[in-house]
């Protein structure tokens, strides 16, 4: 009987809850649910409450919502709150605010917001931060001319003074930092991403009606007076995107999907799965991306007279008609504005290569650029998923096997890499469980914390460095004495990659190995290793070759390894994968491994 | 305590003048932007977070302005708007005038609610003028385009 009571108390209690918290309201407070009832709101400044037990307390807080507008009072507070008297305004709870906001109205004055896309920008492998790329807001703007008036909103971390190298990276995974919005017009951003960092950007237009963009620049001016921890994996720029769209539009739930891990794509995909929620994609280049489609459309005379430009200044361009030249023109000019961005050239010398082909290009003034600037771009919309399961079936120097393993994220290089930088690859978290059959036992074969490698390919153009590092806690055997163990390796290396066609990577890499392990020989090695590889990108079939030879402190450590990998990818999130693996050792057995398994990406 | 606040805003501020001049000396012209770029969004965060303590962080656009216009050559509500875009965007405006097309020229003529193609066209023609040699500021170049768009 009293158990009745109780629970029937508790549903009472459940129902007035749900009827005055409505989503709304839970939304534009960032309140998230506790995993044992209540709620905590997600940002960290003081001043974002009114209430005080706000934080916790979405009722507290809005009643001290209610009454701050029925007061009339305190102009600052009425004036940050704009999201919220937009909210209580529509829902007949407060009258009309006789306070004028002025810098709120300037505010809105600049923007002149008329939309709002999200904007997604392509992996950047020379920065550990944007390895996984990232995500910011576009406010459009109803100016005439372009949306290169328009602004764009970001959340990012403020770093200033810790940026460290390895503080970084503990900072940034453990909240030292606080994260906050900036806005800066969209040409400042179209420059650092397009033309500095030379990432493309993918325009999301979002389909928000009139009432949700208001709410979405008062909640932008509401919020952007906030700071909050940032924690790169978790609570980042993207995440605070998910909420604040969530606050446009509750029924969303986007930050719903993104307790556990929030990586950009996988933030942009939930977006543009949403039902209306995404008008149209836009692609925009970035400028190597433009050179680079340019220069494959050029015929051989102009690819030989647009050598001859960017190299020895030579704009006339004599042997060719003058329809073909407007093309190499334009695209020596975009060159030289990325060498100058590069260092290559002082201000004096950048500056004159600039303006001879600017003259030049001038000098046709009835001639056109005939090949297209931009390319068409593969949509990372359409890239398989960021977690990755595989199941697979082998044999280990004659003992079979089975191996179970998940990895969080986010790319091999035989994975589909259809949307995603091409020759890169971020491996997070990888760990692989693996049964033996003949011993009959279950071990954790290898966690790869983490792994990166980049191929990326010198050509006349470009001449970027290709690189490669990790660590990694694997179980590994002495081929002497057949102990197994666990040995925790760390390795970083550079190198080149060459691809002398389409489908083909040739590299070499040096690296460094450091390794240690309490049954290996002497505990440990350093070890040097000299890397030659081949990748063959046929689309849906990806082949990986690769050769090293190591030399170490230790004969353990002195080897060469020999590794062939393939997968054939069935569709966006399915491959079928072998791989075979060979370490020709210096005392006892070689080892040879082969294994065929499924991916899964989800 | 406040003393010293106000002196170190005072010497900040002269700092910075003597930065905006550098900037001036070597040019508003073609490059500055990759320069200032270079930096990325640190330098604005790093104003944010200087100026304010946790919770009262000041907010609001930050405009890339470079210092490139010290003693307020540009006057005039369009005029400073079109300063502001071409000190930011004088690379590709180049270009695009050069070859008589592109995003930045219509913008441009936006702000001047003038007809694109009528815009693209006297950019095109008039490059020589805007542009007479490669060390051109964008003061020269803002007042160049009003010269050529009244004529």
């Amino acid at each position: 009987m009293k158990n009745i009571f109780l629970i029937s108390l508790l549903l009472l209690s459940v129902s007035a809850k749900a009827e005055t918290l409505s989503p709304e309201w839970l939304a534009l407070g960032h309140y998230r649910p506790n995993v044992f009832g209540g709620y905590t709101a997600s940002i960290d400044s003081d001043n974002f409450y009114l209430a005080d037990n706000g934080r916790t307390n979405p009722q507290a807080e809005l009643k001290a919502t209610i009454k701050l507008f029925n007061e009339q009072k305190d102009k600052e507070k009425i004036c940050l709150f704009q999201g919220r008297y937009l909210f209580l305004k529509k829902q007949g709870l407060i009258e009309e605010s006789k306070i004028r906001c002025e810098e709120f109205e300037q505010f809105k004055k600049d923007l002149q917001p008329q939309g709002v896309t999200l904007l997604f920008t392509d992996a950047y492998m020379n920065n550990p931060s944007s390895l996984f790329g990232h995500t910011l807001l576009r406010i459009d703007t109803a100016r005439k001319g372009t949306q290169l008036l328009a602004h764009g909103a970001n959340y990012g971390a403020f770093t200033e003074g810790k940026e460290n190298g390895a503080l970084f990276a503990i900072y940034g995974l453990t909240g030292g930092y606080y994260g906050g919005w900036t806005v800066k017009p969209y040409y400042d951003i179209i420059n650092t991403y397009n033309n500095i960092e030379n990432r493309d950007i993918w325009e999301l237009n979002l389909n928000l009606s009139d009432e949700e963009l208001d709410m979405f620049v008062a909640h932008l001016w509401e919020i952007g007076h906030t700071q909050t921890r940032y924690y790169f994996f978790t609570k980042n720029c993207s995440y605070m995107i998910m909420e604040m769209l969530d606050a446009v539009r509750p029924s969303l739930h986007l930050a719903d999907e993104f307790w556990l891990q929030t990586i950009p794509l996988d933030t942009v995909k939930a977006v543009y799965r949403r039902p209306d929620l995404v008008k149209d994609v836009n692609y925009r280049p970035s400028r190597q991306s433009k050179i680079i489609h340019r220069a494959k459309q050029m015929n051989k005379a102009q690819k030989k007279a647009y050598l001859a430009a960017i190299k020895d200044k030579d704009y006339n361009l004599k042997n060719l008609p003058d329809e073909q030249k407007a093309d190499v023109l334009e695209t020596a000019y975009q060159y030289v504005q990325y060498q100058f961005v590069k260092k290559e050239y002082d201000l004096q010398e950048y500056r004159k290569r600039s303006f001879m082909g600017l003259m030049a290009r001038n000098r046709l003034q009835n001639q056109k650029a005939r090949m297209s600037e931009n390319p068409e771009g593969k949509s990372p919309l359409k890239s398989h998923e960021s977690k990755r399961m595989t199941l697979g079936f082998g044999s280990k120097d004659g003992e079979n096997f089975q191996e179970f393993s998940v990895r969080p994220a986010y790319h091999s290089l035989t994975d589909n890499n259809y949307g995603l930088l091409p020759g890169a690859e971020i491996n997070f978290l990888n760990l692989k469980i693996r049964h033996y059959d003949s011993s009959q036992k279950t071990v954790l074969q290898q966690f790869n914390l983490l792994g990166i490698k980049s191929l990326s390919p010198i050509n006349e153009m470009f001449h970027p460095i290709s690189f490669n590092m990790g660590l990694d806690i694997a179980r590994e055997s002495r081929p002497d004495t057949q102990k197994e163990g666990y040995v925790f390796n760390a390795w970083v290396g550079g190198g080149a990659a060459y691809k002398p066609t389409d489908f083909l990577s040739l590299y070499f890499m040096n690296n460094l190995y450091g390794s240690y392990g309490g049954f290996l020989p002497h505990n440990q090695y350093i070890g040097i290793g000299f890397a030659g590889g081949a990748f063959v990108d046929f689309n849906r079939l990806k082949l990986l070759a690769e050769a090293e030879k190591i030399f170490a402190t230790t004969w353990y450590g002195s080897q060469i390894r020999y590794k062939l990998e393939a997968n054939l990818i069935l569709t966006t999130n399915w491959g079928l994968a072998a791989e075979y693996k060979y370490n020709d050792r210096q005392k006892g057995d070689d080892e040879e491994e082969f294994m065929t398994s499924v991916r899964y990406y989800f | 305590m406040k003393k010293i606040f106000i002196l170190s805003a005072v010497v900040a501020s002269a700092m910075f003048a003597a930065n905006a001049q550098a900037i001036d000396s070597t040019g508003c012209g073609l490059g500055s932007m990759a320069w200032r770029g270079q930096s990325g969004p640190v330098p604005q965060i790093l104003a944010v977070t200087t100026n304010g303590s946790f919770g009262t962080q000041t907010f609001g656009i930050t405009f890339g302005t470079s210092g490139c216009d010290p003693n307020g050559r540009v006057s005039g509500g369009t005029q400073k708007m079109v300063f502001n875009f071409l000190e930011n965007n004088m690379e590709q405006y180049a270009l695009d005038a050069a070859r008589g097309e592109g995003e930045t020229l219509d913008t441009i003529a936006g702000m001047l609610n003038m007809d694109k193609q009528e815009f693209a066209k006297k950019s095109q023609q008039n490059f020589a003028a805007i542009f007479p040699d490669s060390n051109v500021d964008a003061i020269f170049v803002t007042n160049k385009i009003f010269e050529i768009i009244k004529a």
